[in-house]
């Protein structure tokens, strides 16, 4: 246990030693952009940083929960879109109080994300297509799909750029003080996707059939149910995601609202290894780093877009670094077993 | 008929940087390698392409930078993937978004503006040129769509017919048997992946340096994703990726054309649809062989 | 005829702490046909990979014709005169045989094409000169087991080898194959090559070879003239104490039916029919054996009767029930499963033992399961590990550890423990020994002589003869995708069975 600890802390420092080395050629001082990183990310706007964690997290999770279990949903970025499409429009079209309003965009927020992935399980369900393309297709309609969406039949009259009239104020998620309950909604989700995947039967069904589809096959486990039940899921949680950001950020669809959370929620998955609770902690940290990005830029005068190399540097120096260190350290144990030998 | 001409030319425009990093995708293909990183390896060609060709002056340069950019992803991916063994699909993804990182990143920081940049050029075939139809075809093009005619039939007899071909697909088919008859896979695997940089780089360099003029930031927009989806549905086969891409290509150039009538969106999508259907259809004709 | 290899003191440690080799010393001579026999993990696979470049040694020499080597891949092995055979046939099969055997030595034209007309002379040449009968322009995926051995020691004899090390080269053929291959083993030898080869069939040790080296556990027990050596002494320089070679049935009455299948029938999408009108009967107590050359439709039958493949006749029928179309669930509920391919399908490797002993268990027991089958009661997980651990006599740390971290046998043996513990009337068994020590493999047989004891009926497809004639009461032999023949043991001997095996019919003096 302790030692994947240490693996991942190497493997992340690595990525900020090259980081540095990148700033020092730009003539920046690193120390003084990591300080106000971190001061910044985790002091005063530590409540902005818990908010931007919010679909880090939850594409995160949806990555996590589909790689552990078998199907490739690369898609993210596609649901996150048609889930923020399905709650602007019950937001711009349906009068209801809070109470009910928030629940009920939320909902449509995940059918939205859901239907978008079972587009491509029901493909790969019935005609064998592979949802490794599929989803990453359906990515790039979905992008051109919702932009013609804000600028035509839902565009706001008089507006300068593509965008969406704002939804109604009953569907704005509440905060309290600058801390937004969307959080909470993170927390509540992150819990029961935990337990899902632990405690249950279907949980432990999926883990396996993500490891070994054929054993599972064999063990009498309904696989191709299986499939489909974690890509809707999966897309559910996207969508959900795409839900928040709208009900949560701008209160509109506008244009590049889906940024890069999801490609960074698929990135997250895979730091993480298929693990939900390192899911939480590596989508926290990546939106301390893309909070910081902006108080580094501020104090430093490094510029905020060198956040995104350092992501994509600690992904793949942590991946490598896992493997590398787990035959390096096995290895140290077999030469220590032949000094025992050789007396 | 002038239609049809502005068709067919748009299809072979469009069908080109497809075309060449579908090529690269098949060589590391037939070395076993399952490389998703062309996207990543095209942009960043495309973002040193107008780097060279503005600094200095000159499209060759761009194109020679644009070649060093892509075999700098192939290294990175030659790092994590073969020396330090971590699993190709994860490095791909890795080093797609790195290069999405770093070409957003650095277009920020050093500005390239268009009127400075020196675009690759046409070529006209004046006796050709003549000629009704075929003419108009076949002369006029940028030089990187005569090139990637070249890579096809290069590649091909690459894979199929030399010595280094041999031991490619060897590698792809069984690599242990492979390096047991006295040949590297990792040396063949390695070298599949800089023919792949080369060929990405190109095709980098055709869409800031041919297409448009100029980078802006991910500007590849999954043509890398549409190029892995050709190598899978012909299963690498260098004459059949031309094909498809042939196909793509054309789907481009339609959504283009069906401009005037519909919203710019749904054009763009066309050939995201296309892929979509080829899927289907080589899914559904792999179906039938296993119920019949 | 001097020492052309000495091999000393080698050490080989497997990360973390599997030692493979403890200081091992052994010297071949040129011109003999020397045998390394021991059990599965003692070692003598390590040993030659190490000779040949294939795995580095800890510690320890390697001399060759005097000079000390040490060979960091096999091609270095090669260029110094050594070829090895390897037991999993290493060809590609999409190539030729002219292609495979001058692959890494291509003949070409400058500048790098490929000469395919002196490729193909120079194999026809080398195919006749050693009297080997193939065709080079046959694809290897066409050939014959015992034809694509031919051309894995062609391809060593065509880069002029002196040494050929064989590992396990008897484990793929019929034993009507075998003496062709002794034949022209003994040619080279007398040709003056050197042969190595490994092995755990005692009988075929002592007829082919000239010395035999014995490895257990990793050290180096003795190394003997065959004229010398008898089978029980080997058995026992190899295991350590003596070893029973008889069959453990007690005669039994069997009961009603458990198992049938009636006039099955598949063809593969290929439109390759593997299975033709396949009619078997297993009653309760009873061990049905099946015998047969690998790719006869085993495999196939495995599939259909599990429910990976389904076939277009014929029905399945589990204590009169007809399973045939069944969700593979409810198979499940008569027919337990050991497969052959205990990584891919035995077993998910990655997962803890755990997670590995309650499939199955967790949709069929109820113990495991509340809030109507959703919630898993993982403390009944354990407990019930803790019941396999313990009645299956399972080395393990606990049920936390990964199922990679066990061994193989041990690891047989979880696999085991759940797949009897379904309590199902039926039992199909796939090659259930295979790669496991001698230990292991007893303990193995004394289980399922245990469960005919307790009237259950099996299935036991096996590719080792001996095996098949301890432990089956009745025996099928398959070939073509056809039962060819359906014998009680007592009726028949290995060398029948094993020309059944090779050529579908019965001899005919």
């Amino acid at each position: 246990m302790k030692r994947k600890v240490m693996i991942n802390l190497i493997g992340i420092l690595l990525a900020f030693i090259l980081g540095a080395v990148v700033m020092l050629i730009q003539r920046k001082d690193p120390l003084l952009a990591y300080a106000s990183l971190f001061e910044y990310s985790l002091g005063k706007k530590f409540v902005y940083t818990l908010n931007k964690s919010v679909p880090l997290v939850l594409t995160g999770l949806s990555a996590t929960v589909a790689f552990a279990s078998g199907p490739v949903n690369l898609g993210q970025p596609g649901q996150l879109l048609i889930g923020a499409l399905f709650a602007t429009i019950g937001g711009l079209y349906l009068k209801l109080p809070a109470v009910l309003m928030i629940p009920v965009l939320l909902l449509l927020a995940m059918i939205g994300g859901a239907l978008w992935s079972g587009i491509a399980a029901l493909c790969k369900h019935f005609f064998r297509m592979s949802e490794f393309i599929t989803t990453l297709m359906l990515n790039m309609i979905a992008d051109f799909f919702t932009l013609w969406a804000i600028s035509y039949p839902l565009f706001e009259k008089d507006a300068n750029h593509p965008q969406t009239p704002p939804i109604s104020p009953t569907g704005w998620m509440p905060e309290w003080g600058n801390l937004s309950s969307s959080v909470l909604v993170m927390v509540l989700v992150f819990a029961i996707i935990g337990w899902v995947m632990n405690r249950t039967t279907a949980g432990y069904e999926w883990r396996i059939s993500g490891q070994n589809s054929l054993f599972s096959r064999l063990g009498g486990v309904n696989v191709n149910k299986n499939y489909l039940v974690v890509m809707l899921l999966t897309g559910a949680l996207a969508g959900l995601a795409g839900g928040l950001v709208l009900m949560a950020g701008p209160h509109r669809f506008i244009k590049d609202m889906g940024a890069n959370y999801a490609w960074d929620g698929v990135m997250i998955a895979m730091v993480a290894n298929s693990g939900v609770f390192l899911t939480l902690i590596f989508g926290l940290f990546f939106a301390v780093l893309q909070t910081g990005a902006t108080g580094m830029q501020l104090t430093a005068l490094v510029p905020r877009e060198l956040i995104q190399v350092l992501q994509a540097v600690i992904v793949l120096i942590v991946v490598a670094g896992r493997g590398y260190f787990e035959t390096l350290f096995a290895r140290l144990e077999a030469r220590r077993k032949m000094k025992g030998l050789a007396k | 008929m002038k239609i049809i001409i502005g068709l067919i030319n748009g299809m072979l425009t469009s069908a080109t940087p497809i075309l060449l990093a579908a090529l690269g995708g098949s060589v590391t293909y037939y070395a076993g390698i399952f490389n998703i990183a062309m996207e990543g390896m095209m942009l960043s060609g495309a973002f040193f392409a107008a780097l060279g060709s503005y600094y200095y002056h000159s499209w060759v340069v761009g194109i020679f930078f644009a070649i060093l950019g892509a075999l700098a992803m192939a290294l990175i991916f030659i790092l994590f993937a073969v020396v330090l063994k971590m699993d190709e699909f994860i490095t791909g993804i890795g080093l797609n978004l790195l290069s999405l990182g770093l070409t957003t990143y650095l277009v920020r920081q050093i500005d390239i503006p268009v009127t400075g940049i020196v675009p690759i050029p046409r070529i006209h075939f004046p006796g050709l040129e003549q000629v009704p139809v075929l003419g108009e075809i076949l002369s006029g093009h940028n030089l990187v769509v005569y090139l990637t005619l070249f890579a096809v039939i290069s590649i091909h007899y690459l894979v199929f017919k030399t010595r280094y071909g041999l031991r490619l697909r060897a590698s792809g088919y069984n690599r242990t048997c492979l390096d047991t008859s006295g040949v590297s896979a990792n040396r063949i695997r390695i070298s599949s992946l800089l023919l792949c940089g080369i060929l990405c780089g190109l095709a980098g360099a055709f869409l800031s340096l041919g297409v448009v003029e100029g980078f802006t930031q991910g500007m590849s927009a999954g043509k890398g994703w549409i190029s892995l989806a050709a190598v899978i549905l012909v299963s690498g086969s260098p004459v059949g990726i031309a094909l498809i891409s042939l196909i793509f290509g054309f789907t481009d150039g339609l959504g283009l054309f069906l401009q005037q009538d519909l919203p710019p969106q749904f054009t763009a999508m066309v050939p995201y649809i296309a892929t979509l259907v080829a899927l289907f259809v080589y899914s559904m004709r792999m179906k039938k062989k296993l119920i019949a | 005829m001097g020492d052309i290899i000495t091999m000393t003191q080698i050490v080989k440690i497997f990360p973390p702490s599997l030692v493979a080799l403890d200081q091992v010393s052994v010297n071949f001579r040129e011109g003999e046909i020397h045998a390394i026999v021991g059990e599965n993990g003692a070692g003598k696979s390590t040993l030659m990979k190490i000779l040949y470049g294939m795995q580095p040694a800890d510690s320890g020499e390697i001399l060759i014709k005097g000079k000390p080597a040490r060979f960091s891949d096999p091609g270095e092995a090669i260029s110094s005169g050594i070829g090895m055979v390897h037991q999993e046939i290493l060809l590609i099969p999409e190539y030729t045989i002219w292609q495979n055997v001058v692959l890494g030595i291509e003949p070409i034209k400058f500048p790098n094409h490929l000469d395919v007309k002196k490729a193909r002379e120079f194999v026809r040449a080398k195919i006749n000169e050693f009297h080997f009968n193939l065709d080079p322009d046959a694809k290897v995926a066409d050939i014959s087991v015992a034809a694509r051995q031919k051309v894995e020691i062609l391809k060593l004899l065509f880069r002029n080898v002196s040494v050929l090390i064989m590992d396990e080269p008897t484990s793929v053929l019929t034993p009507q194959e075998i003496p062709q291959l002794f034949t022209e083993l003994k040619r080279l030898r007398d040709n003056g090559h050197t042969i190595l080869f490994i092995s755990h069939h005692l009988d075929e040790v002592l007829e082919l070879s000239d010395r035999i080296t014995v490895l257990r556990k990793g050290k180096w027990v003795g190394t003997l003239d065959a004229a010398k050596a008898t089978k029980a002494g080997l058995a026992q320089m190899m295991v350590g104490r003596e070893v029973i070679f008889e069959s453990l049935r007690q005669p039994q009455e069997p009961g009603e039916t458990v198992f049938e299948i009636e006039h099955l029938g598949y063809t593969d999408a290929d439109k390759r029919m593997r299975l033709q009108e396949i009619n078997l009967k297993v009653q309760a107590g009873e061990i049905v054996g099946i015998a047969g050359v690998e790719g006869n439709g085993q495999l196939e039958l495995v599939n259909a009767i599990m429910g990976l493949v389904e076939p277009q006749t014929g029905c399945i029928r589990s204590s009169g029930v007809d399973i045939t179309r069944l969700p593979i669930l409810d198979k499940r509920r008569k027919v337990a499963f050991v497969s052959q391919d205990r990584a891919n399908m035995g077993a998910c490797i990655p997962a803890k033992i755990t997670e590995n002993v309650i499939m199955t268990h967790h949709r069929l027991g109820k113990r495991f399961t509340r809030a109507a089958g959703s919630v898993l009661d993982y403390r009944q997980a354990v407990a019930f590990t803790g019941e396999v651990r313990q009645m299956f006599d399972v080395q393990m740390t606990s049920g936390e550890a990964p199922f990679k971290s066990l061994s193989g046998g041990n690891q047989q043996k979880v696999i085991l423990g759940r797949e009897l513990m379904l309590e199902a009337p039926f039992i199909l068994l796939d090659q259930p020994t295979r790669g496991l020590d001698v230990g292991s493999i007893e303990y193995v047989h004394r289980q399922i002589i245990a469960m005919r004891m307790n009237r259950r009926g099996m299935l036991l497809i096996s590719a080792d003869l001996e095996e098949l004639f301890r432990l089956s009461d009745r025996l099928l032999v398959m070939h073509r995708g056809r039962i060819v023949a359906n014998l009680r043991t007592e009726a028949t001997n290995i060398t029948e069975i094993g020309y059944l095996m090779l050529e579908g019919k019965a001899y005919e003096a």
